[in-house]
Formats: structure tokens, sequence, C-alpha cells
């Protein structure tokens, strides 16, 4: 009864009020308005309720300022500092990824070799049954029992051959001899045998070889 | 009666966010500006939502609570619809607080007629004393919607971020508030 259905000029008639159209929109709206009584009667209203709500307490601007915080201006990064701090920080992250890594390795590699004790001797047992020279059983830290690498290097041998051509160093094998088959014993053995006559030439200089410790086999 | 508006727009041209920027460097005659150029709506408002005494004050701890966390406005509204919306969460905590001390008073819509009592004394013409009970008989929300649509010329967009509401339950709002006005005045 008082709207008027032109829904697009009833929504500009608060801004009319406030003065705030452009000239266009405003001729519009003013085009309207002459034909329309319910939208003159509503900017009507509209001119009321501005003029009956324009009342402003009076405010304090100086005392409100003098209330606010105070600015705090952010402070400036230098080009600098940033990749110093950066450097630190991944250092500090290198470090303690290296110390848990290492700790967790370290824990891995004990509990392995408690694991793998008793078979290492059972292997050590069957080598001394089938073994000319005596071979130096050296344990890879970490390892399985796979892994386990005999150097039937004799002990007594501390030098490095430096010009004679070494024989096939290391023979791997798993477990002990008991399960092998005389042809396999045979090739071992013939094994052990080349490197007993392999010449060993003492060299002046240090044996870089790290020192291995050895796996007593529990025999006298 | 004349707009008595104290809408001393200040000399300071700059944008509100160009002030921002200057008041974060150190500079205190920004936020001079940005106070002098806002307090005015502000204080409008705070009376159109029924702030009768305090005027000041609620203006001052506006603006107190609006520069203490300026460095986290973002601008995805404009400063003073951020402003309405402190304001206006003001004016309800310390609406609640009061209800809850005295126990006994409303300032809803039931006491509308009260506050048109009130306000009676200071307008004198009476078709604004109409116009001015009929707003008052309006529900807060379309009150709230009626008067930033009306008086401050927000957009539907900017009075439900104020309201806490959507674009369009606003429009919705601000035609019904418009509506009862209308027959409140002439029927």
């Amino acid at each position: 009864m008082f709207d008027c259905a032109d829904v697009e000029m009833r929504e500009l008639l608060p801004d009319m009020a406030a003065g705030s159209l452009d000239d266009a929109t405003r001729a519009r709206v003013e085009q309207h308005l002459a034909s329309c009584a319910e939208c003159a009667s509503e900017l009507e209203t509209l001119h009321l309720v501005r003029s009956a709500y324009a009342t402003t307490p009076r405010v304090d601007v100086q005392r409100i300022v003098a209330a606010l915080p105070k600015a705090v201006p952010l402070p400036e990064r230098t080009h600098g500092a940033q990749p110093v701090k950066r450097w630190i920080d991944w250092r500090v992250a290198a470090a303690l990824t290296m110390i848990s890594v290492g700790g967790f390795s370290l824990a891995v590699a004990r509990h392995q070799s408690n694991e793998t004790r008793p078979r290492d001797s059972a292997a050590a047992v069957a080598s001394v049954d089938t073994q000319r020279a005596r071979p130096v059983k050296t344990a890879v830290s970490g390892g399985s029992p796979s892994s386990i690498h005999d150097t039937t290097r004799p002990v007594a041998r501390s030098g490095r051959a430096a010009s004679a051509p070494q024989p096939k160093a290391q023979l791997a094998f798993a477990g002990g001899t008991d399960d092998m088959d005389d042809a396999s014993i045979k090739v071992l053995l013939g094994a052990l045998d080349e490197m007993d006559r392999a010449p060993v030439a003492p060299s002046a200089e240090p044996d870089p070889t790290p020192v291995l410790p050895v796996i007593k086999t529990g025999q006298p | 009666m004349t707009r008595m508006a104290q809408d001393h727009e200040p000399n300071d041209d700059s944008t509100d966010l160009e002030l921002i920027a200057r008041w974060k460097a150190g500079d205190e005659r920004a936020a001079t500006s940005l106070v002098a150029r806002h307090s005015p709506a502000l204080a409008r408002f705070a009376v159109s939502l029924g702030q009768r005494t305090d005027v000041d004050e609620v203006v001052q701890d506006t603006f107190v609570r609006a520069f203490g966390s300026l460095h986290s406005f973002r601008a995805d509204s404009s400063l003073r619809t951020w402003l309405f919306t402190i304001e206006r969460r003001l004016i309800l905590d310390r609406r609640r607080s009061e209800r809850r001390r005295r126990d006994d008073t409303s300032v809803d819509d039931a006491d509308a007629a009260t506050e048109f009592d009130a306000l009676d004394e200071i307008v004198a013409d009476e078709a604004e004393s109409r116009v001015k009970k009929a707003v008052e008989q309006l529900s807060r929300l379309q009150k709230e919607v009626f008067l930033l649509r009306v008086n401050e010329g927000l957009s539907y967009k900017e009075i439900a971020e104020v309201v806490g509401s959507t674009e369009g339950a606003a429009r919705v709002h601000y035609h019904n508030a418009m509506r009862a006005v209308k027959e409140s005045l002439y029927v």
C-alpha cells in the first residue's frame, strides 16, 4: 500500500536523502519522484529521520587522543641479521638431527650385536674346525649375521702387501660350515691356502686399515 | 532542526589507511585526524543505539580499543565500519552489565517508549518527535540497520558487518523498518 514497485529506485532513496548520488543517478531518481507519490513520501520520511537523529553529542577529540595507546613503530629488519639467525637455526637443527640419528643407530647396533653374538660364536667354532690359517673375524657394526665378514688374513700379518697381487681378501659367508657341502668346503680351504701362499712385503707406511676387534671363539 | 553534527572533517586529506600508516610510524597527529574524522558519526551511532549518557566515554573507549589493535586491522572493511562494530559491541556489553547490576532495567524493545520520553525533551519539532517515536518502536536490530543505512549512509554489506548479519538480512531489516515507520506515521 505504501511501497513502490520499483525496487531499484527505493534502494537509492537513502543515498538520495544523504546527497551522495552522482549527477546522472540523482537525475534518474528525481525523474521517478516526479511521478511516484510513494517514493516521494518515503524520501520525505527519510529526510525527517536524518533530521531527528542529526544531533551529535559533543566529544572532546583531544581528550580521546590523549587516552589512546602510543604507537610503537615495528623494528625494521636489517639485511644482515636475518641470514645469521637462519644459519644459526640451521646449525642447531642439524646438530639435533645428528645427535638423534646417531643415538638411534648406536642403540640399533647394540641391540643387533647382542642378538648376533651367539650365532657368531657358533660360526667361529665351526671355522676353527675347518681353518688352516687363523682367520680374523670382523664384525661390522650394525650389520646382520649375513654381513659379518671373515677377513681370512692371518693375525700375524700386520703389514700391507704393496707389490704382490692380493688374493681375494674377503670371503663372506653366513653361519657355520656345518651346512656346507664338501665341495664348498674345498673351495673355501683352497682360497685360504692361496692366501697363505701369497707373499707379504713389509710396508714402510703404517697400515691404514683400522684395527678391528677380534671375536674370540671360546676355544683355547 | 538543522543538523548539528560537528563533522569537522580534519584538514588532513589523507585516507584512513594513510593516516593509520602514519600513526604506526609514530605520527601522533595522524591519530588526531582519525579521531576528529570519525568521532561525530560514532557519537551519533551511540545515541541511536540508546546511549543517553557517557556518549563521550563510549566513543573514547571505542577509539582506545580500536587503536590498541590497529596493527591487526587488515582493511577488509572500512575503518568507519570497523569502528561502528567495536562501538556496538561495547554498548551491548555495557548494557548487559548495567542490566545485571540493576536487575530490572531493559533497554530493549519494551522500553522504547521510555527512551523516547527522555528524548522528547530534546526534540522540539513535532514531526521529528513523531518520526523518532516511530523509530524507537522498532526492534533493536531493525533500528540499528535502519539508522546505519539512513543516517550514516552505510551499504547493506557494511551494515551486515557491523551487526553480524548477512547482506540480504540487512536489506530485509531495512525495508521492514521503513514500512513500520511509515505505518506508524501515516496510518
